[in-house]
């Protein structure tokens, strides 16, 4: 008699164990070790000793650098949040096409540079280079479309990932064999040397510069994306292309349409990332590429204006995060682990809220 | 003109003149310039000359589909169409050449770097830049004919023809590997070989006629020889035991024959194999894209490392880790595998809601951070951060090293290969492989028939890591000392090319998508600085022309010929076109396009 209680009550203890909602209590669990995380470490920082403690200022220019960097991770977001929108696919090559732009303006700007026309001219060729870049990058997004996920239109959904990643692995390798492997140093005008002041606050130009020109490239995005015909039917095929294409939609147009936009995009992001680091290489891409998707995943993948908030929210993380949260664990150069920020931010967000901050979770979406 | 409409013609003359430039600008034709394959005459970069036209008329003269019916294209329109593909694609890469001429090579060399005063002499055969064009399009002419006779041709001819030459570029790119196992079986290899070069012509043309005749003997009475016994290896257990003993026939002489210096580059196609069996569970069988793959390599490695006694670079010498122990390598391999496993389950537990395309982002976010923090001064005390650790155990048995002599590492990285390949394929015809394959065709409906998807993602991973946290041990076993430059995302992508141009879910087709890509450059020291290009054109290929790989899983070749299932349906079709029109290159060709005559 006694084994059988026995055997009853492991059973009910066993029922007990399976019903209980382990993936809750474990993503619970989760943030809230990595919520004390980040809390003990930011007091630990703040209130680290006088001299050891980051001024003010440095603070004010950790939050400067976080919005420039994160407009421009905005521009290249955009690219992939129009291309998901419409294809439900991750353009993975997108920092590619960005890489592709940088190194289109370099040749112009080193020519200029040496010519004195940079220079002499600053707001002309800053211009002339955005406009070169755009046209690059626009021209390489829209023949990788092309070439590589065309032919791909209704594979299954792993296979024109696997292509991306292949596409994304050759053009890297073919500037590198175009341009070579060392990477090059960006002339920007001696104009955009030093610092306006604004409100008060000391600002880098070449910041002001880069935050203008974002703040400008997604209102007409958006304009053009609300109030245009071609907008319209992007946002028709985005919702449904069967549809769309029934209702006398050009759906391949409107697709290349798309990627030549995240191109044109990813072109002036390209000339502002390379005068704000002064140099291209064909490597320039991949970090800023997956900083860049993460993005777009952080604010709600499909949405524009989740793109733009996401890169300034990742911009700012990626700048503030490391010093905030790591040096008060005495963590060395934690700006090292900028990177590792960024990923863990992507890990994290797909894991609590797919949907991302601005769209809906979707459990279908992922 | 010869059923194929002009404009189709031009086009893709165009696109192959094109890709010549392509080739040019990218630096293949300087780096290859002096590759000797046949004689001195054959050299890789005329063969690459010639590619670009053959490529564009064996695509030109497709079948083409017209009003509902299939069109093949004559023999004789097949070679005019092919000349003439040929000469318009010459055309456009003269005409680039000329301009580059014109206009000053060493300031297009400001912005590409490969365009250089001996690349033009190259593609001019050393006649500077009008006299030496005539030769150059002649030349493209030839491989347009040969592009449409390779496509037109009666089958009894053109299979064999094919078969010879791609067996003499094959050999001429084998150098250095065919004529030490020549020597080391005692015959002469003068005559097949020059001395340090490519073949012979006297060698190239025994190569030739041997493949040739080969070739025509396997399909000979209409390719029923060859149904015959593919039949009989298909289904007689008795044949495939037979195939497998001697392929680990091959794989056990292999470095006996080959000496140290090839031995070390099959050491590292072994260390791939390792990785891909691995990632071949967790992508193949389960269908769980994982681009994070380095992790499981990098922990490995690291693991091993801290578990036999290494010690950290550091700038005054050397310290010893933060956490360490000095194990038996062979007591704490297993230790290794078993907390990768734990890892794997650790990376799979918060994931597993994720499907598809999110899954490989998140896993690649994963293998970011780890690579990030291996290079981070943060992992000093532990890891050696940036400095790397070195002293990794030599892992010594019964007088063999498996360090210093890249022979005797083959060895145990074949015992580990073979233990994966069992573990792997026992696990694929189980119940458990079924449940695998189930899952990743409709996650679903899986679940829906009392599959636990939870369940078996999580075993999927578990194994994938511990086989490649296997790949990482062996590796750190085999070169001694670790940094963080051997574990960036580049691993992690070239395990999946490996998996993916073998063919996903197939265990041979790992080996032979480890022969390729990690082999083949490996043997040709040229190839190095254009091993990742050609991993991405790969992948792009073989997804565009022929998703199903190589050597295609069995199970999945079947779904692939039932069309039951919706994914499969498409890489049928794909398939099915690739192989009707280009049965003569191995690797599928050029699918055809619909496209109705104007």
């Amino acid at each position: 008699m006694a084994t059988a209680t026995d055997e009853q009550v492991r059973g009910a203890e066993l029922g007990l164990l399976e019903r209980l909602p382990w993936r809750r209590i474990i993503l619970v669990v989760l943030s809230i070790a990595i919520l004390s995380v980040v809390a003990i470490g930011a007091f630990k920082t703040l209130t680290l000793p006088a001299d050891e403690r980051y001024s003010t200022t440095t603070w004010k220019d950790f939050i400067v650098l976080g919005l420039a960097q994160g407009a421009i991770i905005a521009l290249i977001a955009l690219g992939y949040t129009l291309v998901y929108g419409i294809l439900r696919m991750i353009n993975f090559a997108h920092g590619e096409v960005f890489m592709f732009g940088a190194f289109g303006a370099f040749f112009f700007s080193d020519a200029w540079e040496q010519s004195g026309f940079l220079n002499s001219n600053p707001i002309l060729s800053m211009a002339l280079l955005l406009v070169i870049a755009m046209l690059v990058s626009m021209g390489v997004a829209i023949l990788l479309e092309r070439i590589a996920y065309r032919p791909l239109r209704n594979a299954p959904r792993l296979v024109p990932l696997i292509t991306a990643i292949g596409a994304s692995l050759f053009l890297q390798n073919t500037a590198r064999g175009f341009f070579g492997a060392q990477s090059r140093g960006f002339g920007v005008p001696e104009v955009l040397d030093g610092t306006w002041t604004i409100l008060g606050v000391e600002v880098d130009r070449i910041q002001v510069v880069v935050l203008v020109t974002v703040i400008v490239a997604v209102t007409a995005l958006s304009l053009f994306v609300s109030k245009t015909t071609t907008g319209k039917s992007m946002r028709a095929v985005a919702a449904d292309s069967e549809i769309a294409s029934l209702m006398g939609i050009r759906v391949d147009r409107v697709i290349v349409t798309t990627f030549a936009i995240g191109g044109l995009l990813a072109g002036i992001a390209a000339v502002l990332f390379s005068i704000t680091f002064e140099s291209v290489s064909f490597t320039m891409g991949f970090r800023p590429g997956i900083a860049a998707f993460t993005a777009a995943v952080l604010g709600g993948i499909g949405s524009i204006s989740g793109a733009a908030l996401g890169g300034v929210l990742l911009g700012l993380l990626q700048s503030v995060g490391p010093a905030l949260i790591l040096t008060g664990y005495g963590i060395p150069s934690s700006f090292q682990l900028k990177d590792a920020f960024t990923f863990l931010v992507l890990v994290l967000v797909l894991i609590f809220r797919p949907g991302g901050l601005l769209g809906s979770s979707e459990a279908e979406k992922v | 003109m010869g059923g194929v409409p002009t404009r189709s013609i031009v086009r893709t003359g165009l696109l192959g003149g094109v890709g010549a430039i392509y080739v040019a600008l990218v630096g293949l034709y300087t780096k290859f310039a002096d590759l000797e394959l046949v004689g001195q005459q054959i050299t890789l970069g005329r063969v690459l000359i010639v590619a670009p036209a053959f490529v564009a008329a064996f695509a030109v003269t497709r079948p083409r589909v017209v009003a509902g019916e299939r069109q093949t294209v004559e023999l004789r329109g097949g070679l005019g169409v092919g000349a003439l593909s040929g000469l318009v694609g010459a055309g456009v890469f003269a005409a680039a050449l000329w301009f580059a001429d014109w206009f000053g090579v060493d300031r297009i060399r400001e912005v590409f770097v490969a365009i250089t005063e001996p690349l033009v002499d190259f593609l001019t055969f050393d006649k500077g830049v009008p006299a030496g064009l005539p030769i150059l399009i002649a030349l493209c002419v030839v491989g347009g004919v040969v592009g449409g006779f390779v496509r037109t041709a009666p089958v009894e001819i053109r299979r064999p023809a094919s078969a010879g030459v791609l067996a003499v570029i094959l050999f001429g790119l084998l150098q250095r590997i065919i004529p030490i196992v020549f020597v080391q079986l005692g015959f002469e290899a003068d005559w097949l070989y020059d001395r340090g070069a490519g073949l012979t012509w006297f060698g190239a043309l025994i190569v030739f006629a041997v493949a040739a005749a080969a070739n025509s003997l396997w399909n000979r009475d209409g390719g029923r020889t060859r149904e015959r016994v593919r039949r009989n290896v298909g289904q007689a257990p008795a044949a495939k035991v037979g195939l497998f003993v001697a392929i680990l026939a091959i794989m056990t002489i292999l470095p006996l024959l080959l000496g140290t210096a090839i031995s070390e580059v099959l050491g590292s196609v072994m260390i791939y194999v390792l990785l891909g069996l691995g990632l071949n569970i967790v992508v193949g069988y389960a269908g769980l894209l994982d681009l994070g793959y380095v992790a499981f390599f990098a922990f490995g490695a690291y693991t091993t490392g801290l578990l036999t006694g290494a010690f950290l670079n550091t700038t005054t010498g050397a310290a010893t880790p933060a956490l360490s122990a000095d194990l038996n390598f062979y007591v704490a391999v297993w230790i290794v595998a078993l907390l990768a496993a734990g890892v794997g389950l650790l990376i799979g537990a918060p994931v597993l809601r994720l499907r598809g395309d999110y899954l490989a982002i998140v896993t690649l976010g994963l293998g970011e951070i780890v690579s990030v923090i291996t290079a981070s001064k943060w992992a000093q005390p532990l890891i050696g951060g940036p400095q790397g650790m070195r002293g990794v155990t030599k892992a010594e048995v019964f007088g063999l090293n498996f360090q210093d002599n890249p022979q005797h590492f083959y060895y145990l990285a074949l015992a580990f290969v073979l233990l994966a390949a069992f573990v792997s394929w026992r696990l694929s015809t189980s119940r458990i492989g079924r449940a695998w394959n189930a899952m990743r065709e409709d996650e679903q409906v899986a679940d829906a028939m009392g599959i636990s998807t939870t369940k078996f993602k999580l075993l999927a991973f578990a194994l994938g890591g511990a086989i490649g946290s296997l790949g990482g041990a062996l590796f750190a076993v085999s070169i001694g000392s670790l940094t963080p430059a051997s574990f960036e995302i580049t691993v992690s992508i070239t395990a999946l090319a490996v998996v993916i141009l073998g063919g996903l879910g197939s265990i041979p087709g790992v080996l032979v998508g480890a022969l390729v890509l990690i082999g083949l450059p490996g043997l040709l020291r040229e190839f190095e600085e254009y091993r990742a290009l050609i991993y991405g054109g790969a992948l792009v290929a073989i997804m565009i022309l022929r998703p199903q790989g190589l050597i295609p899983n069995v199970r999945r070749s079947r779904e692939l010929e039932d069309e039951e299932v919706s994914q499969d349906a498409w890489a049928a079709k794909a398939a099915a076109e690739s192989e009707a029109v280009a049965a003569v290159l191995p690797g599928g060709g050029l699918g055809v396009e619909r496209e109705d005559l104007e």
